[in-house]
């Protein structure tokens, strides 16, 4: 069997529905930011896919810049759980939400 | 014109940023807030230099990823009039609160991050260009880390903006799957095989809910009223103005370069998206008791009257958007200064602590009456006269199709209701007694100069339109796509037949 470009699809879209469950699902901050690049990742590797198949370059540069900024997304977001566990919150979703309707 | 006197504004705006960064760190704690406003005149001065130099009418630079346009132009001056006045709101709140030196350095990033945004040519420029603004916002939403409501906030603000980012990418990806390039020139004359139709439709979706994230329009919605009831003051400015419009000229960008092939999906994804958001914010907003999140609420509402504009699909109808997005902007401009002035930049702003503000202030009181008046849609003022367009070109553009008049309808009802909430902040303000420690509030020189200048602002859009209309509508016109492009993406549809 060779793969496909339906192949690659297919995970991409599998790894992308599991990061959308964990973001909604999990409570622990750390484990929904991993969520969240399980996310992009899916999304890049659709692109790549998308790239390779169709001989062209650009969806790759696109993915390398995806990859930085999934980088500084996740700096700035661990700064902000260490700013939570300064104040002496537990860094759970459940302990963030002070602000309802 | 080279491409790097193209992207000179942003480059000056960037060069400004590390500057300010610089001289911060040699100067004592104390005298920080005049920081502030040495980037607060270095913004004014860059807007009038984007006066001085004479732009090409359309060129595209660095590979086609880069364009300068009437539309990139009008956004461009929008963005750098609103960081001018968030940069004098923050060094007025700097006085008590610990807004460091970081703070006019990070709204000049994200001020640079929209400008490129503007210009944005393609898929790729787009990307970088909207998640320097978003991750910038991040820090600013989260900047008061001492109170927890800040971090709350920050916390929120950024879930839902990397979840709404993953998004985007995953749609770009599709559309780019489907048509092969990512350039918007190209887009919009790519053949589109029947095949990858479905892909390109579910991708165009994907990507209107990553940018609808910047405009706080559903689905993406749901982050407003916390971020903007959590974050500092001057930044809650920054997002209902410039992050806003932000996403307002990406939206144009995406839908002018995908209309020939998505015609009935943009009709159809933005008048669900307008009613949806009109109804969900301006119902919402009734019950609130922040001020700050009444706007939060409010902007979302804003976000589907944007969108009934693009819905319209015209150039007036696209025009009189960008016409109720500036007068929005200094509207709520003038709201969060007020809000700044009397409760200090990060505490909660209860409409309760209004009550006698006439009697306090004066000034404040004219300045939040006359923009609330302007939200709500009162004649004679800016607002009015932004939501008399939408309508406007949404009845001309409609001859008399259904869904068009459904959307006026719930518009109306919308405008409605935000009467009642408006008011009960104006009615906060003249005809509720003040508590005894209602000492009257000192406003600086800087804070009374920009409230005048947006109370002007607001009155003369109301009285005068003309000359904002024609520049949005040029800058609309500038990216009208030209008959040839047409007319080939239409022989195209004929073959494939």
């Amino acid at each position: 069997m060779t793969v496909g470009l339906n192949h690659y699809l297919a995970v991409s879209g599998l790894l992308f529905c599991i990061g959308l469950a964990g973001v909604l699902f999990r409570r622990n901050l750390l484990v929904v930011y991993m969520c969240i690049e399980m996310m992009l990742a899916a999304a890049s590797l659709a692109l790549v896919a998308f790239s390779r198949f169709r001989g062209d370059l650009d969806g790759q540069v696109l993915a390398l810049l995806v990859i930085s900024v999934a980088a500084a997304e996740v700096a700035v977001g661990l700064a902000l759980i260490v700013a939570v566990c300064r104040r002496g919150l537990k860094p759970t979703a459940d302990e963030l939400a002070g602000m309802k309707l | 014109m080279s491409g790097f006197s193209a992207i000179g504004l942003e480059l000056a705006v960037v060069v400004g940023a590390l500057a300010i960064l610089m001289i911060g760190v040699c100067v004592s704690s104390e005298r920080r807030s005049f920081l502030s406003y040495v980037a607060a005149l270095f913004v004014g001065l860059v807007l009038l230099s984007s006066f001085l130099v004479s732009w090409p009418e359309k060129q595209a630079f660095f590979e086609g990823t880069y364009l300068v346009d009437g539309l990139a132009l009008f956004f461009k001056r929008l963005f750098l009039v609103a960081a001018g006045f968030v940069l004098v709101m923050a060094s007025g709140s700097s006085r008590e609160t610990a807004i460091g030196v970081e703070f006019p350095v990070l709204v000049l990033i994200a001020l640079a991050g929209m400008m490129f945004a503007a210009s944005a040519g393609g898929f790729i420029l787009l990307f970088v260009a909207l998640e320097l603004v978003t991750v910038t916002f991040y820090v600013l939403v989260a900047f008061a880390r001492n109170t927890r409501r800040s971090l709350e906030a920050g916390v929120k603000f950024l879930i839902i903006g990397a979840v709404t980012s993953a998004f985007l990418v995953l749609g770009m990806a599709f559309v780019y799957g489907a048509t092969g390039t990512m350039n918007f020139d190209e887009l919009r004359v790519a053949p589109i095989d029947v095949g990858n139709k479905q892909l390109f439709d579910i991708g165009l979706v994907l990507v209107f809910v990553g940018v609808g994230f910047k405009l706080a329009a559903v689905p993406s919605q749901i982050w407003a009223p916390d971020v903007y009831e959590g974050a500092p003051a001057p930044v809650g400015a920054f997002l209902a103005s410039g992050s806003k419009a932000v996403g307002l000229v990406l939206i144009v960008r995406v839908m002018n370069s995908t209309m020939l092939q998505g015609e009935t999906l943009w009709a159809v994804l933005l008048a669900v998206s307008a009613v949806a958001s009109i109804l969900y914010g301006a119902l919402c907003a009734i019950p609130q008791k922040d001020l700050k999140r009444l706007l939060g609420y409010s902007s979302i509402v804003t976000a589907g009257y944007l969108l009934i504009g693009l819905a319209s699909g015209s150039e007036a109808g696209i025009g009189a958007s960008l016409y109720y997005m500036t007068a929005y902007t200094f509207a709520a401009l003038a709201v969060f200064t007020v809000v700044s002035i009397v409760f200090g930049a990060s505490e909660p702003a209860e409409i309760v602590g209004l009550a006698g503000l006439y009697k306090r202030s004066p000034l404040l009181a004219v300045a939040l009456t006359l923009s609330m008046i302007s939200l709500a849609g009162i004649p004679p003022l800016a607002g009015f006269f932004g939501k008399f367009l939408l309508v406007k070109s949404a009845v001309g553009s409609a001859g008399l199709k259904t869904g068009l008049v459904v959307l006026i309808g719930v518009m109306v009802v919308g405008i409605l209701i935000s009467i009642y909430y408006y008011f009960g902040v104006i009615r906060a303000v003249y005809w509720v007694a003040p508590s005894k420690d209602g000492k009257s509030i000192i406003v600086t020189r800087s804070e009374r100069v920009a409230l005048i200048m947006l109370m002007v602002g607001l009155v003369w859009l109301g009285l005068f339109p003309g000359r904002l209309i024609r520049a949005s509508s040029g800058a609309v016109g500038s990216i009208a796509p030209s008959r040839q492009a047409i007319a080939e993406v239409v022989k195209h549809d004929g073959e494939r037949r």
